[in-house]
C-alpha cells in the first residue's frame, strides 16, 4: 500500500483527485478475492470519474465476491512530477495498491487523443509497455470502449481488447482469469489469452499477423493460432432491463465534468447520421422500460444524494416515453430539490416544450446541432433536419423566453463546398434575425461552434480522405470573415488535433512505434490544448518513416482491406458502401425505427431486436 | 419544497477528518448537502426557481485542514427529534465526517458566520533543527510587536500584520520529531489570517526550522468569545 507524504500532496493542485475515500467506493481485502482489476481511464480524475461505462463495470465487478475492482486515472502533470521524483508507482484510489500488483488493468478507450496517456500510465505503473515484454509477474493490459473497434494503432500495447458492450463480457473474462489462476496458470500468459480468445467479443491482437503490400495498404490479416477467430463480433446486451446498471456509483468530492446522476434511457440510435461512429457501434436501439428507469432513479437518488438527474443516451429526445419520464421524475423528486436535465435536444418544438418543462425559468441557453450549413450537405450526412425545423425550434425557444442559442457544426464533410461553409454563417444570421422578428428588437446571442470532421472506422465515411489542415484552416478563416457580428461568437477546433485524431482513428499497427516515439518525446494529455505538442508528433512520424497523410487524407478504395476489417460492429460492409453512395447522391435514408428497415444487418446478425416501448403501446 | 410555516433550526457539531482532509469548503458543503438528502430529512429549501437547501456554516476550512469543531445550522420544515436527526444523518456521512452533537436552537439565533470570532489550531510539522532553536524562533514571534506578511492572491499582493490576528502567545511542544504549534486566531468582520500563513511568517521572518511543506493543520476549536467567556457555538 502506497502512503502519500503530506509534503507531496500539499504541493499539487486539487489534491482530492488522489486521496480516495469517496462515498460508495469499495475497498476489499485482496487476499480474499480471486481476481483483482484496476479500472483505468487515461485522463485526469474529473474526466475519468464522469465515464458511465466504468461506473457500470465497477459495480458489476465489485458485486462479485471473487473480484475486487478499483479505480485509477492519469495523474495531472504536477502530480506525475512528484510521483516520478519520489518513486511513487501508479496506484489505485481504493486501497492504494500499486497497479502492477493487480491481475489486470482495464483501460477505457474513449478517444484517440488519450493513447499517449495509456503509455504514460503503464510506465508510471512500472509495467512494460509492449505486450511482448510482459511476463507472468505483470498484469494483463486490456482495453474497451469505442476505440477498441480500431485498436490497431495500440495493438502492440494491449494483451486483449473487448469489442462492444462490457456488462456481460467482463464477467466472462474475469471467470476465465480466475479459473486459469486456479489451474496454476498453465502455459503462462498465452495460456490465459488463448482461453480468453474463445470468448465472443474478445480480441487478442498478438494472435493476428498483418502483412502489407508494396503500396503500403494491407495485404492480409491472418490468425496465427487456432484460438483466434477470423472475425471478432461485438458484444451486445439483448435487454437493458436485465443487465446491471450503476445504481451505487462512487460520488466524488470534487466537482467533476458530469457531476450528477446519469440515467441511461436507452442504448443505440437509428437516425443514421453517416458521420456518426457511435450510431453504428451501439446499434440497435434498446430502450429501458419507464418502470425500470423510475426504479433505477429511486435507487440513484437514495444512494448518491445528487440534486440533478441527467437523461443520457445518444439522442435522449428520441426516447419513446420521454414526457412520461420527465414528468414522473419531477413528481417523484422535485420536493427533494432534485432537478431533471435533458442534455441533447432534437430540433423540433416538442423538444422546446420539454425543455421549458424541465428548465422552468433558469434559461441556461439551448444547444442545437444542425451539423452542416446547407440542406444539400445535411442530406449528404443524413442529418434529416431542415432549416424549417431549426427555425421552428429556435422560434419556439425565443417565444418562451430564451435568448441565447448554441449551434454545432462540422466542416470538412464529404462533398463540402465553400457555399456549404458559408451556409453556416447564413444560418447564424437567420437565427439572429428570427429573434428580431419575434421580439421586435435585437438581443439574441448565437454561439457557432465548429469542429473539423474526422472520418471514423465502421462508418459510411470510413473511406473518405480527410481535408488537409491547410484546407480546414482556409475554411475556418472563410467562415470567420463572414461572422462579423458582435452577437455571434465563433469557436473552432485546432485543425492539427483533428488531423492527428484522423490518423489514429483509421490507423494500423505500424502507428504503434510512432506513438511510442511521441510519448518518449513528451507527448501526453494530447486532448488538452495546453499540452498538445504537434511538433513532437511530426518528429515522431518523420523518425519512424511513416507518412501520417497516408492514413488521414487518402481516399480509400472500397476493395482495400481496412485495418479494422476483422472487427465487426454487426453492420454489414455492403450497407456502409451503399450509404456512402447514397451520401454522394444526396439521398436521405430514413430512421429504421420509425420507418422501414434499412437492412444494416445488425438485428439478424447479432440476434437482437430493436426495443422501443412506444411502438408496442 | 416549501414553506410549511414551521421552521426549526438545528445546530450541529461535526468533524472533518483525515479521510477528507484535502477537500475544499465548497466540496465539504456539497458532501453535507448530499448526506442530508440521502438521510431524507425534512430540510427547508429556498423559494424561487433554483431552490437550495437552507443550511449555513460557521467558517470555511482551507484545503488540507482537518477539524474537530465544524458547525452547521440546518433549517427543517418539521421538527424531528435531535437524536433521530443525529442517527439518520450519521448513517449517511462518508468517512471522515462525524456528527458529534445536534440540538435545536432558537429560530432567532444569529447566524454562525456572524458570531464566530475565534479559532484554535494545532499546526504539526516535522522538525528541521533541535528543539531549542525552534522554541527560540517561536518566542521571538511572540515578543514581536508586528509581523509583516505579504499575502498573494489572484487579486494581487497585500501586506498584513499577522499579529493583528493572533490572539495569544503561540505555544510550542515537540513529539516524535514533530513540532506542534498551538495557536488562537481572531476572525474579524474585516478578515483573518490562516494558520498556514502564520506558519509561513514564522519560517520566513523568524527562521523557524521545520519542514513547512509537510505541515498538517488541525482546527481544535471554534468559538464565540467576549471579554469574559469562550463559548462553543453548540453550547450557546
Amino acid at each position: 500500500m502506497i502512503k502519500l507524504d503530506p509534503a507531496v500532496i500539499n504541493r499539487v493542485t486539487k489534491p482530492a483527485r488522489y486521496t480516495g475515500n469517496e462515498l460508495n467506493s469499495v475497498k476489499k481485502d485482496h487476499a480474499s478475492v480471486k481476481v483483482t482489476v484496476a479500472l483505468a481511464l487515461p485522463d485526469v480524475y474529473e474526466v475519468g470519474m464522469s465515464n458511465l461505462g466504468l461506473k457500470i463495470l465497477y459495480q458489476i465487478l465489485n458485486d462479485r465476491t471473487d473480484t475486487a475492482a478499483e479505480r485509477v486515472y492519469a495523474p495531472w502533470v504536477d502530480m506525475e512530477a512528484e510521483m516520478r521524483a519520489h518513486h511513487i508507482p501508479l496506484h489505485t484510489l481504493e486501497t492504494f495498491t500499486p497497479v502492477k500488483d493487480f491481475d489486470m488493468i482495464g483501460f477505457s478507450l474513449q478517444y484517440e487523443m488519450i493513447y499517449s496517456n495509456v503509455l504514460n500510465m503503464l510506465d508510471l505503473a512500472g509495467i512494460p509497455l509492449m505486450t511482448a515484454e510482459r511476463d507472468e509477474r505483470h498484469p494483463f493490459v486490456i482495453g474497451g470502449g469505442p476505440c477498441a473497434y480500431n485498436a490497431e494503432p495500440v495493438a502492440d500495447f494491449f494483451d486483449l481488447l473487448v469489442i462492444g458492450e462490457g456488462e456481460e463480457v467482463i464477467e466472462d473474462v474475469v471467470a476465465v482469469l480466475a479459473s486459469w489462476k486456479e489451474d496454476g496458470k498453465p502455459d503462462g500468459r498465452s495460456g490465459f489469452l488463448k482461453r480468453a480468445a474463445k470468448i465472443e467479443g474478445v480480441y487478442v491482437p498478438s494472435f493476428y499477423d498483418v502483412s502489407y503490400q508494396a503500396d503500403g495498404t494491407i495485404a492480409a490479416v491472418t490468425p496465427n493460432c487456432s484460438e483466434a477467430k477470423p472475425a471478432i463480433i461485438k458484444r451486445v446486451v439483448k435487454d437493458l432491463n436485465d443487465v446491471k446498471f450503476a445504481t451505487k456509483p462512487v460520488v466524488p468530492y470534487l466537482d467533476i465534468v458530469h457531476d450528477r446522476i446519469m440515467l441511461e434511457l436507452f442504448r443505440g440510435c437509428t437516425r443514421g447520421c453517416r458521420f456518426c461512429q457511435a450510431g453504428v457501434l451501439y446499434r440497435p436501439v434498446r430502450e429501458r422500460t419507464p418502470e425500470k428507469l423510475f426504479d433505477i432513479a429511486e435507487q440513484l437518488v437514495q444512494n448518491t444524494g445528487y440534486n440533478e438527474i441527467s437523461l443520457t443516451s445518444l439522442s435522449s429526445a428520441d426516447y419513446s416515453h420521454l414526457r412520461e419520464i420527465v414528468r414522473g421524475l419531477g413528481e417523484r423528486f422535485n420536493d427533494k430539490g432534485v432537478s431533471v436535465s435533458l442534455p441533447s435536444l432534437r430540433i423540433d418544438s416538442f423538444s422546446i416544450e420539454l425543455a421549458q418543462e424541465v428548465q422552468q425559468v433558469r434559461k441556461s441557453g439551448l444547444t442545437f446541432a444542425p451539423e452542416a450549413g446547407t440542406q444539400r450537405l445535411r442530406d449528404v450526412i443524413n442529418k434529416g433536419v431542415t432549416e424549417q425545423d431549426l427555425e421552428q425550434a429556435v422560434g419556439a425557444a425565443f417565444r418562451q423566453g430564451w435568448s441565447s442559442v448554441k449551434l454545432y457544426f462540422m466542416i470538412g464533410l464529404p462533398t463540402e463546398t465553400d457555399e456549404d461553409v458559408l451556409g453556416i454563417a447564413d444560418l447564424a444570421y437567420r437565427v439572429l434575425n428570427l429573434y428580431k422578428e419575434i421580439k421586435g428588437r435585437r438581443g439574441a446571442k448565437v454561439t457557432v461552434s465548429v469542429s473539423s470532421f474526422v472520418p471514423k472506422a465502421h462508418t459510411a465515411f470510413q473511406w473518405y480522405g480527410q481535408n488537409s489542415t491547410e484546407e480546414i484552416e482556409r475554411k475556418q478563416q472563410l467562415l470567420k470573415s463572414r461572422l462579423r457580428d458582435r452577437s455571434i461568437s465563433f469557436n473552432y477546433h485546432d485543425s492539427r488535433t483533428s488531423f492527428l485524431e484522423g490518423v489514429f482513428s483509421r490507423g494500423d499497427r505500424r502507428l504503434g512505434k510512432v506513438l511510442l516515439e511521441a510519448w518518449r518525446g513528451g507527448a501526453k494529455f494530447d486532448g488538452w490544448s495546453e499540452y498538445f505538442k504537434y511538433g513532437v508528433w511530426m518528429e515522431a512520424f518523420e523518425k519512424c518513416g511513416i507518412d501520417p497523410h497516408f492514413y488521414a487524407n487518402r481516399e480509400r478504395n472500397e476493395a482495400e482491406i481496412l485495418p479494422w476489417q476483422h472487427i465487426s460492429s454487426g453492420v454489414d460492409k455492403s450497407f456502409l458502401v451503399s450509404e456512402y453512395q447514397q451520401a454522394i447522391q444526396e439521398c436521405y435514408t430514413p430512421d429504421c425505427r420509425r420507418s422501414t428497415c434499412s437492412a444494416c444487418g445488425v438485428c439478424p446478425g447479432l440476434g437482437v431486436e430493436v426495443l422501443d416501448w412506444g411502438m408496442q403501446a | 419544497m416549501g414553506d410549511a410555516g414551521v421552521m426549526e433550526k438545528l445546530r450541529t457539531e461535526i468533524t472533518k477528518g483525515e479521510e477528507i482532509r484535502y477537500i475544499s469548503h465548497l466540496d465539504y458543503a456539497r458532501v453535507i448537502e448530499r448526506a442530508i438528502r440521502r438521510a431524507n430529512l425534512p430540510v427547508a429549501y429556498s423559494e424561487g426557481f433554483n431552490p437550495h437547501m437552507k443550511i449555513s456554516f460557521a467558517s470555511a476550512l482551507a484545503v488540507g485542514v482537518t477539524s474537530e469543531a465544524e458547525y452547521l445550522d440546518i433549517e427543517l420544515n418539521q421538527a424531528v427529534a435531535a437524536a433521530e436527526v443525529q442517527e439518520r444523518l450519521s448513517a449517511q456521512l462518508p468517512a471522515g465526517l462525524r456528527l458529534k452533537k445536534a440540538k435545536y436552537v432558537d429560530q432567532k439565533t444569529p447566524a454562525l458566520m456572524a458570531v464566530v470570532n475565534l479559532a484554535q489550531y494545532k499546526v504539526i510539522a516535522p522538525a528541521g533543527s533541535d528543539f531549542a532553536m525552534i522554541e527560540k524562533a517561536v518566542a521571538e514571534f511572540n515578543q514581536a510587536l508586528e509581523v509583516r506578511y505579504i499575502r498573494e492572491s489572484p487579486k494581487g499582493k497585500k501586506e498584513i500584520d499577522v499579529k493583528d490576528y493572533v490572539e495569544q502567545d503561540i505555544a510550542v511542544e515537540q513529539k516524535d520529531g514533530l513540532v506542534i504549534l498551538s495557536m488562537t486566531i481572531k476572525i474579524t468582520p474585516t478578515g483573518s489570517v490562516k494558520p498556514g500563513e502564520v506558519l509561513k511568517a514564522l519560517v520566513e521572518n523568524f527562521a523557524l526550522n521545520v519542514v513547512e511543506a509537510g505541515a498538517l493543520i488541525h482546527r481544535t476549536g471554534l468559538f464565540i468569545a467576549n471579554e469574559k467567556v469562550l463559548l462553543s457555538p453548540i453550547d450557546l
